[in-house]
């Protein structure tokens, strides 16, 4: 009997947890992990956070050490680019004209930092990659100032790494609060306010107009001001990494849809992971979401079901971010939330939101009080009905929260 | 002197440099519960799973962070900052899989909780 082969695409997180779940389910036949950085899987989420020492090194950042995969018998082809894709034939073609035959495919592609249309030179910089991260270390290693432009999460915690490490640092965000696509504007303006206190200069509410790199300088003209710098990092997002899908029935929209087992269109083929968009049951809507847990997470239920089983993927979802010395964490999601319940003193630090719909917790944040977070993600993924006197009574364990649901009829 | 049976975690990196220190009463360390203590000038995490007793240095291996400030549930640690998970019993990481903690050498005596910490 033929052996059979399965082909992961995209050498990032979601790949390496898809193939250490499919060896630990028992999968033998080939698994086959393409790339086109140079490196085996490695963890991203380091990349934007605090700059202590030298610049980055890939080995210190490995999901799992070179020897695994050999150990494993995981053939890693990496620095190779997936550039074609027949799902009639079950064929994928890479950069180097190799054709490789698959049973099933995990597309498991990431995005690629948006840029600014137009816009090129060596002191703009964007954030994905390990060797991304090092250009931006090398060239503010000399001097700042550093404008960064998008105050999300990822545009935050470079503007933090870099202001704590004595470079002169400018946030400028379009909306009127940072992090607003995540948080709320009370807490965007925390983060404004910790930010300012460490010295980073916040513009929010301020659009670009231009950017030119003139020299080796970058100028950047807002709707308000002129500012100069030594290098940008633009950060406002990504886009999907889907072309190699184009042309194929494998049905995208701003990602590779997927339903809740993470399987796209086309049999056989599945996506887990920043290039995903997800039905998600939960929410009872289509998702796409940008952090590394849910890469693990989605990508561990793709290779389980790849190999016949049936799990849903309904995970609330999880994240974290670290600025400055300083820790938020978010599980759920606060939409259609109509109560607030906030455990903890936000004016000395250390606090927790809670979010319910109706008597449900849907939602928990946490900044400097991940403890909550660790006990609130079960809450939450629960289903777990609680009540609010007993949320913002920090006597309250929240474990026994999550007891009392046992003999609850779910 | 009897040979008194050591419960260093299975399989984890112990640091045997150093000389037993009494730790802490066992009767302060409820089953079910960690805490932290200081030994010599080393911050030890100690737990009690159902009256076995681990040590470990109160550092997580991801970042560094107080693991004392995460949570205990069963067997399994739950780093507070990151989430990172670790089985008390072993000091094998559950996720991810590839880290453990460092142990300690640790035994009970007399109740006391006794710690081999450099």
């Amino acid at each position: 009997m033929r052996r059979e082969r399965i082909v992961l695409v995209g050498a990032g997180r979601a790949a390496a947890a898809a193939a250490a779940t499919l060896r630990r389910e028992g999968f033998d036949g080939d698994l086959v992990v393409v790339g086109d950085e140079p490196h085996p899987p490695y963890r991203r989420p380091p990349l934007s956070k605090a700059w202590d020492g030298a610049a980055p090194c890939v080995d210190d950042l490995l999901v799992r050490d070179a020897e695994w995969y050999g150990t494993n018998a995981v053939e890693l082809i990496t620095g190779t680019r997936a550039v074609a894709l027949d799902c009639a034939s079950r064929q994928l073609t890479l950069a180097d004209g190799a054709r490789l035959g698959y049973d099933r495919l995990l597309l498991a592609t990431g995005g690629r930092p948006r840029r600014l249309p137009g816009v090129r030179g060596d002191r703009i910089h964007h954030l994905r990659t390990v060797a991304d991260a090092a250009a931006l270390r090398e060239q503010l290693a000399g001097d700042g100032p550093l404008v960064v432009l998008g105050g999300g999460f990822l545009g935050c915690e470079v503007a933090a790494a870099a202001r704590a490490s004595g470079v002169e640092v400018t946030i400028v965000e379009m909306a009127p609060t940072l992090l607003s696509r995540a948080v709320s504007p009370e807490l965007g303006e925390l983060f404004a306010a910790l930010h300012r206190s460490r010295g980073v200069t916040v513009l929010t509410g301020e659009r670009v107009d231009s950017v030119v790199q003139a020299g080796d300088q970058v100028v950047v003209r807002t709707c308000a001001q002129v500012l100069e710098c030594a290098a940008l990092l633009v950060a406002i997002g990504i886009s999907r990494s889907t072309e190699l899908l184009s042309g194929t029935p494998v049905a995208c929209d701003d990602g590779v849809l997927v339903d809740e087992f993470a399987a796209t269109s086309v049999p056989g083929v599945y996506a887990a992971g920043d290039v995903a968009a997800a039905h998600h049951p939960r929410y009872g809507r289509r998702v796409r979401v940008e952090h590394d847990d849910n890469a693990v997470r989605q990508a561990t239920v793709a290779a389980r079901n790849m190999l016949g089983a049936r799990d849903v993927y309904d995970d609330p979802h999880w994240f974290w971010s670290d600025q400055f010395e300083h820790n938020l964490q978010m599980v759920g999601s606060p939409e259609g939330h109509d109560r607030s319940v906030v455990r903890g003193s936000p004016g000395e630090g250390a606090f927790s939101v809670f979010h319910l719909r109706g008597d449900r917790l849907v939602s928990v944040l946490a900044f400097d009080r991940g403890r909550d977070v660790v006990t609130g993600r079960k809450l939450v993924a629960a289903g777990a009905t609680v009540a609010a006197e007993q949320l913002e009574d920090d006597a309250v364990d929240l474990r026994r929260l999550l007891r009392r649901q046992g003999g609850r009829p779910s | 002197m009897g040979a008194v049976p050591e419960t260093t975690a299975e399989g984890s990196a112990t640091d045997s440099v150093g000389s037993w220190a009494r730790a802490l009463d066992l009767d302060e360390l409820w089953e079910g519960e960690m805490t932290a203590v200081t030994v010599g000038a080393t911050s030890v995490l100690l737990v009690n799973v159902d009256g076995q007793v681990r040590a470990y240095v109160n550092r997580c291996p991801h970042q560094e962070w107080a693991l004392d400030e995460g949570d205990l549930d069963g067997r399994t640690l739950t780093c507070s900052r990151h989430l990172w998970e670790f089985d008390v019993l072993s000091g094998e990481g559950i996720n991810p899989d590839n880290c453990r903690l460092t142990g300690l050498d640790c035994r009970v005596e007399d109740g006391a909780v006794l710690v081999r910490a450099g």
